[in-house]
């Protein structure tokens, strides 16, 4: 046991929250009606019936930031012990670290170099075509009474 | 150093010890989750010039029980789509984490109570502040389950948007603890806040030099999924994101996970830059100044969030992404290794800033070269559609910048 000890108040407030959460669930199984019909079940699509399925398939980036992140995560991981210990390895330690971190991130620059952390296509201006002709008084139709400038 | 409520081993009076501190910070925090939502209610309809609840208990305070019963009246759907085991899950993976990572906080002092050397904070583990990093891990798995689970495609985008979001703020999140960890020697959370006390100036926020909080600052907000980095729920776009298929107490769940987490986080960055419940304190009732200064200080923290949250619009999903991964790990990766190296030395932490300044500058060169290279892939691929639409089509600049 010994170092173990120190988990028991994390373990007595997993069983708490657990016991929370099933006794809510319990308690609103007992006081909430259970009238389901179809029209409830359907995935909800803003009051109108979906016509498609939800997408199976996901734009590639997604992963792409999931794998680097695994690798910059492990990273983060490896800077803990040092830096528990960083006082005593000293500097030592700070250019093993270095070299560490170099190695980390000269790769994230050949990665960001390649577009691979881009979303989405490139945001432009679109060139807005002038049209001289067209001025609030020929888009916004007037109604009512006719005043001085009927359209 | 090991939890000295455990040092003689687990007695009969340390486990009641350790159940009652158990029970009071559960209810604490369901209490002050019940506050921070009328609280975060009332700011905002101030700041925006309504009255917001009043009918509920005085000034409203007990809107949010009120919400909270009616929810339990609620009836409970279930999609026909959904996977029925995850979907019931989620709402479990959502709450424990948010209740567990409070457990490692320091609330207040040490006290004796019946021989037994009490600390004021439910759980002191030896890999403390790891747990914190831990269970955030986790809270993604609620998330992506919570969206994946449902069977319908507004969750689905939102958990994949939230999933991706969270799990790239986790790394700077880590980075700027490490920050921590490298002028405290520990990663207990007891000893990181012990060394901060004395003195005003020995809080980490001065000694790492002021940038890590910010850093941090925005990572967790980004982890919490909190305004401006509210994206999971954009209304305009995904209806709730990763929860809207939740009803009833399943919902309630989520939603008091959420707020949860907000307090957590709040009373996290207390803990880690602003010396936890450290302050001056009076000579009588000793035990109860840290606790009002540590309380104080989240309460700080809360607003700030809620203040957020009124002031800011909600950002783009591409430009949070170039937030998280352009600029805040860099940053905090170079910050941390020139903290470390001026710890070692003055020369050593000027040569590794400016060593930082040149890797920054790589880096800056490396987004424009990237930019490039899509623009003229874009045209290429635009050119092989044979698009009519000129705008796409267009050559890089020489310097390829925008």
């Amino acid at each position: 046991m010994g170092s173990l000890d120190s988990y028991l108040p994390i373990f007595f407030m997993v069983v708490l929250g657990i016991a929370f959460a099933s006794l809510s669930f319990g308690a609103s199984k007992l006081l909430a009606p259970q009238r389901p019909t179809s029209a409830k079940e359907a995935p909800y699509e803003c009051g109108i019936v979906p016509t498609h399925e939800p997408a199976r398939r996901f734009p590639v980036r997604f992963y792409l930031v999931a794998m680097i992140f695994v690798v910059v995560d492990i990273e983060v991981i490896f800077l803990f012990p040092w830096a528990v210990d960083s006082q005593s390895l000293g500097r030592f330690g700070l250019v093993e670290i270095l070299v560490f971190a170099a190695s980390v991130f000269v790769p994230f620059i050949y990665l960001v170099a390649n577009g691979a952390l881009d979303w989405g296509p490139i945001k432009r201006v679109r060139p807005v075509e002038s049209q001289p002709d067209r001025t609030s008084s020929s888009t916004v139709r007037h109604v009512g009474p006719p005043n001085d400038q009927a359209a | 150093m090991p939890d000295p409520l455990f040092a003689h081993g687990v007695d009969l009076g340390a486990v009641v010890i350790v159940a009652v501190k158990v029970l009071v910070a559960f209810g604490v925090l369901l209490v002050s989750v019940m506050l921070a939502i009328w609280f975060e209610r009332k700011v905002i309809s101030d700041m925006q010039n309504r009255i917001g609840p009043n009918r509920a208990g005085p000034y409203g305070i007990l809107q949010t029980l009120a919400d909270g019963i009616k929810l339990f009246f609620k009836e409970d759907l279930l999609p026909d789509q959904a996977d029925r085991f995850v979907f019931k899950l989620a709402p479990y993976l959502a709450l424990l984490p948010a209740l567990l990572i409070f457990t490692i906080v320091p609330v207040g002092g040490v006290v004796t109570i019946a021989h037994h050397t009490v600390e004021l904070q439910v759980a002191d583990p030896a890999v403390g502040i790891l747990f914190l990093l831990a269970l955030s891990s986790v809270s993604v798995y609620a998330t992506m389950l919570a969206g994946w689970s449902s069977g319908s495609k507004y969750p689905l985008l939102g958990s994949i948007r939230a999933s991706a979001q969270m799990i790239s703020y986790e790394a700077a999140m880590g980075l700027t603890i490490a920050m921590v960890v490298i002028v405290t020697h520990s990663l207990s959370t007891r000893t990181i806040v012990d060394s901060q006390a004395a003195s005003f100036f020995h809080w980490n926020i001065f000694r790492l030099g002021i940038l890590p909080f910010p850093l941090f600052a925005v990572a967790v907000t980004a982890e919490l999924n909190r305004p401006p980095f509210d994206l999971t729920e954009g209304e305009q776009e995904l209806v709730g994101g990763f929860h809207t298929e939740y009803s009833s107490l399943r919902f309630a769940l989520f939603y008091l996970a959420e707020f949860m987490n907000t307090i957590t986080m709040s009373a996290v960055m207390v803990t880690l830059f602003f010396g936890g419940p450290d302050g001056p304190g009076f000579h009588f009732v000793r035990w109860l100044w840290p606790i009002l200064w540590f309380a104080g200080k989240t309460v700080v923290f809360m607003y700030v969030y809620v203040w957020i949250r009124a002031a800011l619009p909600r950002l783009r999903y591409d430009q949070l992404m170039e937030l998280g991964w352009k600029v805040l790990i860099p940053l905090s990766l170079v910050w941390l290794l020139v903290v470390a190296a001026f710890r070692v030395g003055t020369v050593w932490g000027l040569g590794v800033f400016f060593g930082g300044v040149i890797v920054g500058s790589a880096l800056w060169q490396a987004v424009l070269v990237g930019r490039a290279r899509r623009e003229v892939l874009e045209a290429s691929r635009a050119g092989r559609r044979g698009a009519n639409d000129s705008y796409l089509r267009a050559v890089p600049e020489p310097d390829g910048g925008e």
